[in-house]
């Protein structure tokens, strides 16, 4: 048949577009200004799409629990976690983090778990967004 | 293709080819294994074959199934020695009935040559010209003897997967190590 | 006055490596004689990142990850693989119900990526709204992917010995409400390639590879059985728990009863391949038994063990573009690896584009080399390459070429 498509397309005209549009309908000519506007309330962020449960996010540490054992930095794919010897602790650095969650399988008190914030880009590899410690 | 050829088991393939070669075979070992609930079994044969005969060998092989499955050719720096393994597979098409058939051939690094196959497997081309360029093995009556993962401007001489003076180490620059 | 001679030659035409009709980088350079393609030459080596060399410097834990971005649509099979090899080696038992696990995983990773590229089919002849109506119903696939493993690309669900997540009771009823949205909507998809006149006219007798030719050149996956070689690790040596599954080679003959081995054949393959995959996740949720979902929950334990074991093995899998081998060689005493050689399938399927582009038209190559499903990040080892050329057509220019023909033919 001929114009097999043309049914959805025709159909399609009277439906909510599929795309989510994240954060506004259209690009804002300025984005400073945009982000201003909605400090202040006049302008709203159309929010994203529901993570799901069991998302792998930023990671979240519980400093007390920690023993020091070592073994996520053992495991960690990329080199993401630093020792501190003097404290007996660990430092993750999220610019490197792949978000694996294999430290979180290995470690043997349960300390680490994974949040679902997903927002984190960031123009300087070490500011203090990206460090969890 | 092979529809009358009866089809061996791995015991009778092994001793097919010694038969052939007689003592030119070594360290033979037949690997089976079970997988799954339903616990089927799949056979690996694994082969270590005498320069000498190593394209004798692949045409015994194209007897036993007329369009063998050359998977790769996969390469270990020995020392002394570089060892090529070349991954075949026979009798697909069965099902349950495939057989990995893995020969390996070592050759001396004072002098790393061997035969092409492409004449019997014309699908070997790109496999054996990675290992010319990553091992440093010459391959005599390539049809095609340029670079194919390298670049041109990649220095003579320096072959990534050996583990001796000639490897990589000179080259490599660990772009993480900065102030953390 | 003297007539000049003149004699005829050839165009070299290169085409590449940021690349006019595939995602990633590939150079071609064809010999072209008016629009008919005479020869072709393929350099490759555009993405190369060391991968295998990288892996000689880390223990097998960490190597699961790094195997996983090697390449983002099979970024499922590349850590099974690896985990295969690794098993045949210390002869680790993987528990039943994993087995069933990592099958719905595979499954679902086939579908995604046959369903991708339906689309980059369609955008390469230039029906552009069949593109948007297949992403759309891939949206919902991934949807599903997030819910059951944490991300929608790099899963992160194999471990050596079974897999991290299970599949609860609570996860099914999404799991039945994605695979009926599939097969709805697998009907439009039907009518729109098998049943409209655009896609058979453009990909009928075009791109035709023989039997003899894809036996000969080991081609594998869909390229391979489009051409009705019956080539398919899931059948011919199985692995997980395919044996216990009601599976069969898919080639075109199923449909239409005769095999031509051209590009409209491979668009059969893999549309029936999608229907068989989402038959094979029924069954499975259906025959799982209960049980453990890894073979040592305790990854300490574990990387010990890997430690002490030696040996070398090879591992096989069915991606979605053909046969994945892994080969893997562990010393006794020490953490890392000696050798680890990765063979993706695009790298059998190259081999093949020279007999099926030779005799087409240059508005045929995106089409004829997209049919192949390339895959080139899997394939790839290193750096980019200048090519000094006088005549370059980019991809814009090719892509409009396609779409023009297109055109013409319908009118």
């Amino acid at each position: 048949m001929k114009f097999s498509m043309l049914p959805q397309v025709f159909a399609q005209m009277f439906k909510k577009p599929f795309t989510n549009k994240f954060p506004a309908k259209y690009i804002p000519s300025s984005t400073t200004k945009f982000l201003g506007d909605v400090g202040s309330g006049k302008a709203e962020i159309i929010p994203p799409i529901e993570t799901p449960e069991g998302f792998r996010g930023k990671i979240v540490y519980d400093k007390d629990r920690c023993i020091g054992c070592k073994l996520c930095i053992k495991v960690c794919p990329s080199d993401a976690i630093e020792f501190k010897p003097d404290e007996k602790k660990v430092k993750f650095y999220l610019a490197r983090c792949v978000f694996c969650a294999q430290c979180n399988d290995i470690c043997p008190v349960n300390c680490l778990s994974m949040s679902n914030e997903f927002l984190l880009a960031d123009s300087d590899k070490y500011s203090k967004d990206l460090i969890v410690e | 293709m092979m529809a009358g050829k009866k089809r061996l088991n791995p015991e009778e393939i092994v001793k097919s080819f010694k038969d052939e070669f007689k003592a030119k075979i070594k360290n033979t070992r037949i690997e089976r294994r079970t997988k799954g609930p339903s616990k089927h079994e799949f056979v690996h044969i694994w082969m270590k074959v005498d320069k000498s005969i190593f394209k004798d060998s692949v045409k015994h092989l194209a007897t036993l199934q007329k369009y063998p499955h050359l998977a790769v050719a996969s390469g270990n720096d020995l020392g002394k020695t570089i060892e090529l393994i070349y991954h075949f597979s026979i009798y697909y098409g069965v099902p349950l009935g495939e057989i990995s058939i893995n020969i390996s051939v070592e050759i001396p690094k004072a002098k790393p040559e061997i035969e092409t196959i492409c004449d019997i497997i014309p699908g070997a081309l790109i496999t054996e010209r990675e290992k010319q360029e990553m091992l440093g093995v010459k391959i005599k009556g390539i049809p095609d003897s340029r670079r194919v993962f390298l670049t041109d401007d990649f220095p003579e001489g320096v072959y990534p997967w050996r583990k001796d003076e000639t490897g990589p180490q000179k080259m490599i620059r660990n772009l993480h190590e900065v102030k953390k | 006055m003297k007539t000049k001679q003149t004699t005829k030659t050839t165009y070299h035409i290169p085409i590449g490596p940021i690349h006019p009709a595939l995602k990633e980088p590939v150079a071609f350079e064809f010999e072209i004689d008016g629009e008919r393609i005479v020869d072709v030459d393929v350099s490759l080596g555009h993405v190369h990142r060391t991968v295998e060399w990288s892996a000689t410097k880390r223990n097998p834990i960490q190597i699961l990850y790094l195997a996983e971005r090697i390449c983002g649509i099979c970024a499922y099979c590349h850590p099974a693989t690896f985990a295969l090899a690794v098993e045949n080696i210390t002869n680790i038992e993987v528990p039943e119900r994993a087995e069933y696990l990592r099958v719905i995983q595979a499954e679902l990773e086939r579908i995604c990526s046959h369903v991708l590229w339906a689309g980059v089919a369609a955008h390469e002849i230039g029906f552009d709204s069949v593109l948007f109506l297949t992403w759309q119903i891939r949206e919902k696939v991934l949807d599903l992917t997030e819910y059951l493993t944490g991300n929608r690309i790099t899963k992160g669900i194999v471990t050596i010995g079974g897999v991290r997540r299970d599949i609860t009771k609570e996860h099914h009823p999404k799991i039945f409400e994605t695979l009926n949205y599939l097969k709805d909507n697998f009907e439009k998809l039907r009518k729109v390639y098998l049943d409209d006149k655009t896609f058979r006219m453009r990909a009928q007798e075009c791109g035709i590879l023989t039997e003899k030719d894809a036996l000969k050149l080991c081609a594998v996956g869909p390229t391979a059985r489009g051409s009705g070689v019956k080539k398919d690790v899931r059948v011919d040596q199985a692995y997980f728990s395919y044996a216990d599954l009601d599976i069969e080679c898919v080639t075109p003959d199923m449909l239409t009863g005769e095999v031509n081995g051209d590009v409209y054949d491979r668009i059969i393959v893999r549309l029936l391949e999608v229907k068989q995959s989402i038959d094979l996740i029924e069954q499975c949720i259906d025959k799982m038994p209960a049980g453990d979902i890894v073979s040592e929950p305790k990854v300490a334990k574990v990387l010990a063990t890997l430690k002490k074991a030696g040996g070398e093995s090879i591992g096989l899998m069915e991606a979605p573009r053909g046969e994945v081998i892994h080969y893997v060689k562990l010393v006794e005493g020490e953490e890392h690896p000696f050798t680890w050689k990765v063979r993706a399938p695009t790298y059998n399927n190259i081999m093949p584009w020279i007999p099926m582009l030779k005799g087409e038209q240059i508005a045929d190559i995106p089409i004829v080399a997209a049919s192949t499903d390339p895959c080139m990040s899997c394939t790839n080892r290193v750096a980019i390459v200048d090519s000094s050329k006088k005549y370059e057509l980019n991809k814009e220019e090719l892509h409009r070429l396609s779409v023009e023909k297109t055109r013409r033919l319908m009118a």
